[in-house]
């Protein structure tokens, strides 16, 4: 449904995405996760054929979207990261602007802006002008403007951005309902929970780069059964690599003067044991132990967190 | 095709939503009007001015001279006084009429006996038309009093007489040269405001959006032009009708008119609009738009008319894109329609919408 093969965009002398592969299926949710800036945007752009690939080829539902944009375009539904709506329209003339724009009409266009005022919970306000939503039913509407054609293959570039917590769970259950009719949806967040509970493969990208791709758990095997420790305070770096590669079941991922990040087997019972080690060469001042999970294996890729 | 009435739809359906603005667009042809007619008088036949005349002869050349002032359409447009020269000066000081003709003792002896004599018109320096008029009849009056076998002298006026254009040339009157550019004024500026939506359609993500579908995005450009066409009708015909019953405004062929009005202002419209689609943001978008129309709209006639503009400046006025749509509704207004204008139109707006295809395509990505 989704083939992306060696996508390379340039933006002057920039590179916003450099040799991106992937593919997604029907009925499968593709993550793409990465921190802001990271390059989902773009890539999310040249599948949507607003931005020309630099190199490299893009398929939708087997359309290349550069020889065959029209084609591609009516099997995609793309939900952007704006509210993109008109808010002195209500509701349906929003749907019916959008159906329209995907070619949908007549008697089958207002079967489908019922039917999905009614999956979005929004049918009780219909007719009420756009700008009289919260921001949780602007975000609902948004997505429902993106399937309202029912497309085979859906976009969703960051949907859930200052969404509220009930919005957010909403949203979500409309994507998976999507995927339970055949639909494959490519979901790009820098949430890492969201790719976890909701995407069946995941890309990491990082720098324009896909630096991971798999299942959920593919993924959590790179990073192997070991903890997440990071402290942070005042460190000699050096010293401290030194120190703490003499110990076992500890490896450093990430050391500077004001941050460790350790990967560390059974790390409760080892913590003394490495406090004791870190006591010559600095001062611990905080101390954040986590499980394994996506935010490690971005932390053990990149040396930083997802969130920086 | 069919996106391009949705697309249009969805604009004018966005304009019924803010019936202020509606309201204030109608406002506009509406405000040029009543200010026309406050200034050029009430049935728009053109100005009105008060004549102060102290005769000191009391003869009958002072009377013929006096009388000619009250003849025909001169009649209509200059309320004739008679005053003593002290009372004429002092009111002329509080500037309560437009010129004051001081007719000396004697005038009518030397005038008989072709002897020089001096005539002395006061002009009131904050008008300039009526004065004009004034002045320039003057000089005529007493080019035909002493042209024929040279039996009189001509008498002396005080002043250079300044020759301005015969109103009377200009078919419809005053409202005829006057309202096409200040209804085209309007129409630029509602055509800046129209064109500003582009601007909330990228911010929104509304254009990104659309660009992402198969609609194309001509239909989306035609269908905003196709909606601003309409607007640009409305406001056209409201303006030329209410100019018909206040200011006598003649309109040969109407509905040209407000054909010609719809199209030229989608001109002006596509003109605009690639300023606002490519402008890095929404102030600098204002920015331009502002420094584009400002200065076609007085070169244009939307605040003088290419008449009461020095010859240069009107001949470049003609041919802005705004001034020339001036020019062709006046000669609609008169009856007289060059095929080839709308033709010319054709072209132009055709060029235009290409061009904005693809600068909004830009904008989109």
């Amino acid at each position: 449904m989704i083939e992306v093969e060696k996508l390379r965009r340039k933006y002057g002398d920039l590179t916003a995405v450099e040799d991106v592969s992937f593919s997604a299926q029907s009925g499968e949710i593709f993550g793409l996760l990465g921190p802001n800036g990271a390059g989902k945007t773009t890539t999310i752009g040249c599948i949507s054929s607003l931005l020309a690939p630099t190199s490299g080829r893009v398929r939708v539902n087997g359309h290349d979207v550069v020889d065959d944009g029209i084609a591609a375009r009516r099997s995609l539904g793309v939900v952007p990261q704006d509210v993109a709506l008109y808010e002195d329209l209500s509701a349906k003339e929003n749907l019916a602007y959008w159906g329209g724009a995907q070619g949908l009409r007549g008697s089958k266009l207002h079967e489908r802006i019922s039917a999905v005022l009614e999956l979005t919970g929004l049918q009780d306000r219909a007719k009420e002008p756009v700008k009289r939503f919260s921001g949780g039913m602007k975000r609902r509407l948004n997505f429902a403007c993106g399937i309202v054609h029912q497309p085979k293959v859906l976009l969703l570039d960051e949907p859930t951005v200052g969404v509220d917590p009930q919005s957010r769970v909403r949203l979500m259950e409309l994507v998976r309902e999507q995927v339970r009719g055949g639909t494959c949806v490519l979901y790009t967040t820098h949430y890492m929970e969201e790719a976890e509970t909701l995407c069946d493969r995941i890309g990491i990208i990082d720098h324009g780069r896909i630096i991971a791709q798999g299942t959920l758990q593919e993924l959590r095997a790179m990073v192997g059964e070991r903890d997440l420790l990071r402290l942070t305070g005042v460190f000699e770096p050096e010293a401290v690599r030194v120190s703490l590669s003499r110990m076992d079941g500890v490896e450093v991922m990430h050391a500077d003067e004001a941050l460790l990040s350790l990967s560390v087997s059974d790390a409760s019972h080892r913590l003394p044991a490495i406090f004791a080690a870190l006591n010559s060469h600095g001062e611990v001042r905080g101390t954040t132990l986590t499980q394994p999970s996506l935010e490690s294996l971005f932390i053990k890729l990149t040396g930083k967190e997802l969130r920086e | 095709m069919r996106f391009l009435w949705i697309s249009a739809l969805k604009d004018l359906r966005r304009l019924a939503r803010e019936p202020i603005t509606v309201l204030t667009w109608l406002a506009i042809p509406t405000f040029l009007v009543i200010i026309l007619t406050l200034v050029f008088g009430p049935r728009g036949a053109g100005p009105h001015g008060t004549l102060l005349i102290a005769d000191q002869d009391g003869g009958t050349g002072g009377s013929l001279l006096t009388r000619s002032f009250s003849q025909g359409s001169l009649g209509k447009m200059l309320t004739v006084e008679k005053v003593a020269e002290a009372e004429g000066r002092r009111r002329m000081d509080r500037g309560e009429a437009s010129a004051l003709l001081i007719i000396p003792a004697g005038f009518t002896t030397g005038f008989l006996q072709s002897k020089p004599v001096t005539l002395a018109l006061v002009r009131n320096p904050a008008q300039r038309i009526i004065p004009d008029i004034i002045e320039e009849t003057l000089a005529m009056a007493t080019e035909s009093v002493s042209s024929p076998g040279n039996l009189m002298r001509r008498p002396t006026i005080e002043l250079n007489p300044t020759i301005i254009p015969d109103k009377d040339e200009q078919p419809g009157g005053f409202a005829a040269i006057l309202l096409p550019g200040a209804l085209f004024m309007a129409i630029f500026f509602l055509a800046g405001a129209l064109a500003a939506d582009v601007w909330r359609e990228r911010t929104s993500g509304s254009l990104r959006r659309i660009a992402t579908t198969p609609a194309s995005m001509g239909a989306f450009l035609g269908g905003k032009v196709l909606a601003a066409a309409l607007v640009f009708a409305v406001i056209g015909a409201f303006g030329l009708l209410v100019a018909q019953s206040m200011m006598d405004l003649r309109v040969a062929n109407f509905p040209l008119a407000i054909l010609w009005i719809a199209a030229s202002g989608c001109g002006l419209y596509l003109i605009i609009m690639p300023l606002q689609s490519l402008a890095s943001s929404e102030r600098v978008a204002a920015l331009l738009t502002n420094f584009v129309t400002l200065p076609l709209v007085m070169l244009g006639g939307g605040f003088v008319p290419f008449e009461w503009m020095p010859r240069s400046l009107a001949n470049i006025g003609r041919w802005t894109p705004n001034g020339w749509s001036v020019m062709q509704l006046r000669g609609i207004l008169a009856g007289s329609l060059k095929p080839l204008t709308f033709a010319g139109i054709a072209v132009f707006l055709a060029a235009a919408w290409l061009i904005n295809v693809r600068t909004i395509r830009r904008a989109a990505c």
